[in-house]
C-alpha cells in the first residue's frame, strides 16, 4: 500500500533529471513526452553502452532502464553502473515478468520494476515514489478548494458542511486528495483502499468512485474528482 | 570420414542392447546348460553303474574261488570248471582267471589269457594294489579290468594261493565311446538349434511391440487419430496398447483444446486491435475537432487496457500451469478475507440491487495460502455472482474447514448455468452469452484463472448450478502445504 503525500511533489520534481534507456522508439518517445510534461528533464538513449556512458558522465536522479536493449542489456548496464559506485535509483522496464527475472533485477540493485504493458500513470507513481527522499511528515489536514479532509479525525467537510462517508469512502477520498493532480489507475486504487493486489474487476472501483462523488461532488457546483478515460481518476481543483 | 577403432565394435554393442538378442542369448544359454547337465549326469551314472557291475562280478568270482580253495582244496575238477570252462561259455564280456601258487607258479589258467594279456605286467601292477580293480590294456587293443586277491588253501590253511582275474570290458568301453559321440552331437545340435529357436521366439514375442512402435512413429500432431488395435495381443501387451491409446486420447483432447484456445485468443486479441486500428484510421481520415480526437484516443486507450488485461490473464494462466510455478504461502484467516471481499463488492452489489453477505459462522478458518491469489479467485467468483444475479437476489460467501481442507463457497440466486454448459465453464474463453460478457468487460478467463489458482494450491473447484435457481461454486484447498498431493479437478 503506497501512501504518497501530495505536497511539494511537483515543485520537487521540477529539476529532476531522468535518463531513459530504451531502444523501442515509440516507447522512448512517449516516456520522454509524458515525463517532460510531468516536470522532469529527460534524456533518452537507445543503446546499452551509450546509456551507461551517459549515466556515468552525468549525475541523474533516476534511470529508467529497459532490459532488452542493444549492445549491452539492462542487467549489464545496471551491474556496471553499481560497480562504478553509482547509487542512482533504477527503475526496470521489462516485458517478461517471470518471478526469477524480477528477483534478479532487484538483486542486481534495481530499485523497482514495471512490467510492460504498463499504465503511464503507474510509471509516474513509481518514479515519484523513487525520487522521494527521506521520510515525509504525514499531513494532518488536506485542503482543496472548499474541501477539507482531517486525516487524523477522519472528518470531511465541504463548504463548512460535514460529509458522512463510510470508512472506505474516506480512504478513497484521502488517497485521491493526497495524490492531487496525479492520475490514479483503478488497479492502484483497489490496491490502496481494499488491499486487492491484483487486476481485479475494476468496475467495482468505478461504482465506489461514483458513490463518493454523489456525496463529495454532486451537491456542489465545483467538481473535484475527474475521470480520465482509460486511465483512472484524478482529483484537482481546476 | 576417418576410421575410428570404436566403429567396428559399435554394431556389436548395439546388437547387445537389442531385446531380441538378449532373449535369444538367455534362451540358448539356459537350454545348453540343461542339455549339458542332463547328458553329463546320464553319462556319469552309466559309467558308475558299469564299473560297479564289474567290481561286483569280480568280487563274486573271488568269493567262489576262495570258498572252493578253502573248503575243497583238492577238488581240481570244480576249480577247472570255474576257471577254464565257465569263461569259455560266455560270448560277451569274457573274463579270464589265473591261479598261482605261493611261488607264483601258475596252477590253472583260463585258455587264451596269455595271448590276450601281458601276464607279467598284470602281476606287477595288481600285485602292488591287492584287492583293487585296475584298468589295463590287452595285447590286441582290448581293454580289461584286472584284480588280484590271495586265497588260503585248505582249513586250516596249508598255503596261500593268488587269484588273478581279468574281465574284457571292451564292449563297455565301446558303448561309452558311442555314448560320448552322441553326447557331443546332441550338444553341438542344441548349440546350433537353440539360438535359432530362441531368436524365433524372441522375434515373435517382440513383434507386437514393434507394431506399436511403428504406430507410434506414424503419430504426429496432424495425425492424432491413429490407434493401436488391442486385438490379437497377449494380455500384458494389450494393456500396454490400451494405456497407450488412452494417452493418445488425452493428447488428442489437449491438442483440440489448444487449437480451440488459439483460435479464441486470436479472436479476442483481434477485436480490440481491430477497434484501435479502425478508430485511429477513421479518426485520421479527415480533420476533426479537439473533442473528437480526444474521444478517439480515449477509446483507443480503453481497448489497449483491455488488451493488456487479456495478456496479463493469459500469462497468469500459463504460469499457473507451469511446473515451476510457486505459491507464496502465509497464514490467512479466510473469514477475514471474505469480509474484505464483501466490503470491496458491497457498493457494486448494492447498485445492482443484490444483497451480498458473509455467512453467520464467524469462527476463524485459517490455512496456509497465497493471500493475493485466493483473493483473486474469490474476487472472480463474486464478480460473476453479482453480475449474473437479478435485482432482489442474494450472494452469500461462506468459509468452513473440514479435516485437512478448507472450503470457500460462493452461492447466488442468479440465472444459473444450463447443465450441458457446466463442464465447460472452466475452459478458457468459455462464455455462456458471448455478447453480454464482452460488454461487461470480462475476458472469459475468470473461471479458468480460479481453477489455475486452485491447482497451484493443490486444491480443486466444484460448481453446481440450477437454471433459474442459482449457482454455487466451492473451492477446496488443503490447510497446509502438501508435498505433491494430487487433487483431481472435477467440474
Amino acid at each position: 500500500m503506497t501512501r504518497i503525500p501530495a505536497a511539494a511533489l511537483t515543485a520537487e520534481s521540477v529539476r529532476m533529471r531522468t535518463l531513459v534507456i530504451e531502444d523501442e522508439v515509440k516507447t522512448a518517445k512517449f516516456l520522454k513526452k509524458g515525463l517532460s510534461e510531468s516536470g522532469f528533464s529527460v534524456e533518452v538513449s537507445g543503446d546499452g553502452l551509450d546509456g551507461l556512458h551517459l549515466a556515468l558522465e552525468v549525475e541523474f536522479d533516476l534511470v529508467i532502464l529497459d532490459v532488452m536493449i542493444p549492445s549491452l542489456d539492462g542487467w549489464g548496464v545496471l551491474m556496471l553502473l553499481r560497480q562504478a559506485g553509482r547509487q542512482t535509483p533504477v527503475l526496470f522496464l521489462t516485458a517478461r515478468d517471470a518471478i526469477h527475472e524480477r528477483v534478479r533485477g532487484l538483486e542486481l540493485g534495481a530499485d523497482d520494476y514495471l512490467v510492460k504493458p504498463f499504465a503511464f500513470s503507474e510509471l509516474l507513481a513509481r518514479v515519484r515514489s523513487l525520487l522521494r527522499r527521506g521520510p515525509q511528515r504525514p499531513q494532518e489536514v488536506i485542503r482543496m478548494a472548499d474541501l477539507e479532509i482531517d486525516l487524523r479525525r477522519q472528518r470531511v467537510t465541504r463548504s463548512g458542511q460535514r460529509l458522512e462517508l463510510t470508512f472506505k469512502e474516506f480512504l478513497l477520498l484521502s488517497l485521491l486528495a493526497q495524490h492531487a493532480g496525479e492520475v490514479l489507475s483503478r488497479t492502484l486504487i483497489a490496491e490502496a483502499v481494499w488491499d486487492m493486489n491484483f487486476d481485479s474487476d475494476t468496475n467495482v472501483v468505478d461504482v465506489n468512485v461514483r458513490r463518493l462523488r454523489s456525496k463529495v461532488d454532486d451537491p456542489f457546483p465545483q467538481k473535484l474528482i475527474r475521470t480520465v478515460r482509460g486511465a483512472g481518476y484524478v482529483m484537482e481543483a481546476d | 570420414m576417418s576410421w575410428k577403432p570404436t566403429d567396428s565394435f559399435a554394431p556389436v554393442s548395439r546388437l547387445g542392447r537389442t531385446l531380441a538378442f538378449r532373449l535369444t542369448a538367455g534362451y540358448a544359454l539356459a537350454g545348453l546348460l540343461l542339455v549339458l547337465l542332463a547328458t553329463a549326469s546320464l553319462y556319469l551314472l552309466t559309467v558308475t553303474e558299469m564299473e560297479r557291475g564289474t567290481r561286483l562280478f569280480i568280487a563274486d568270482k573271488f568269493n567262489v574261488l576262495r570258498t572252493l580253495l578253502r573248503e575243497r582244496p583238492n577238488d581240481w575238477e570244480a576249480l577247472h570248471e570255474e576257471i577254464e570252462l565257465e569263461t569259455a561259455a560266455r560270448r560277451y564280456e569274457q573274463f579270464y582267471i589265473r591261479l598261482l601258487d605261493e611261488r607264483n607258479q601258475p596252477l590253472l589258467v583260463t585258455p587264451g589269457m596269455e595271448e590276450r594279456l601281458d601276464l607279467g605286467q598284470l602281476t606287477r601292477q595288481s600285485g602292488t594294489h591287492p584287492g583293487r580293480t585296475l584298468r589295463m590294456k590287452g595285447r590286441n587293443g582290448r581293454i580289461f579290468r584286472v584284480a588280484t586277491a590271495t586265497a588260503p588253501v585248505g582249513s586250516p590253511p596249508a598255503q596261500t594261493d593268488t587269484i588273478q582275474i581279468a574281465i574284457d570290458v571292451s564292449q563297455q568301453e565301446e558303448f561309452l565311446q558311442r555314448y560320448r559321440l552322441w553326447f557331443f552331437s546332441i550338444l553341438l545340435g542344441t548349440f546350433v538349434a537353440l539360438p535359432l529357436i530362441g531368436y524365433q521366439i524372441a522375434r515373435r514375442g517382440i513383434r507386437p511391440v514393434e507394431d506399436m512402435a511403428a504406430t507410434a512413429r506414424r503419430i504426429s500432431s496432424t495425425n492424432l487419430r491413429e490407434r493401436i488395435l488391442p486385438d490379437g495381443y497377449p494380455f500384458e501387451l494389450a494393456s500396454l496398447a490400451g494405456t497407450f491409446n488412452q494417452m493418445l486420447d488425452r493428447l488428442e483432447d489437449s491438442f483440440e483444446r489448444i487449437s480451440r484456445f488459439s483460435a479464441d485468443i486470436a479472436h479476442d486479441l483481434r477485436t480490440p486491435v481491430n477497434n484501435i486500428r479502425g478508430e485511429a484510421e477513421v479518426g485520421l481520415a479527415r480533420a476533426r475537432t479537439i473533442t473528437e480526437y480526444r474521444e478517439v484516443l480515449e477509446s483507443c486507450l480503453e481497448e489497449a487496457v483491455r488488451l493488456s488485461d487479456l495478456i496479463g490473464d493469459l500469462l497468469f494462466l500459463a504460469r499457473a500451469e507451469s511446473p515451476f510455478a510457486h505459491v507464496r504461502r502465509e497464514s490467512v484467516n479466510i473469514v477475514e478475507l471474505l469480509d474484505g471481499m464483501r466490503e470491496y463488492y458491497e457498493a457494486s452489489a448494492a447498485e445492482a440491487g443484490v444483497s451480498l453477505t458473509t455467512s453467520a459462522n464467524r469462527a476463524p478458518v485459517i490455512a496456509q495460502l497465497d493471500r493475493t491469489l485466493v483473493q483473486r479467485a474469490v474476487s472472480n467468483l463474486v464478480s460473476n455472482a453479482v453480475a449474473h444475479t437479478p435485482p432482489g437476489g442474494s450472494v452469500v460467501l461462506a468459509a468452513s474447514s473440514e479435516g485437512s481442507a478448507v472450503h470457500i463457497e460462493v452461492s447466488d440466486t442468479g440465472v444459473g448455468i444450463p447443465s450441458e454448459a457446466l463442464p465447460k465453464v472452466f475452459d478458457r474463453f468459455f462464455r455462456l452469452d458471448s455478447s453480454r460478457s464482452q460488454a461487461s468487460g470480462g475476458t472469459g478467463l475468470g473461471l479458468a484463472i480460479v481453477q489455475g489458482i486452485m491447482l497451484l494450491h493443490g486444491g480443486k473447484v466444484e460448481i453446481a448450478s440450477q437454471l433459474g435457481q442459482g449457482t454455487r461454486v466451492t473451492l477446496y484447498m488443503p490447510v497446509a502445504e502438501q508435498g505433491h498431493a494430487q487433487w483431481s479437478i472435477t467440474t
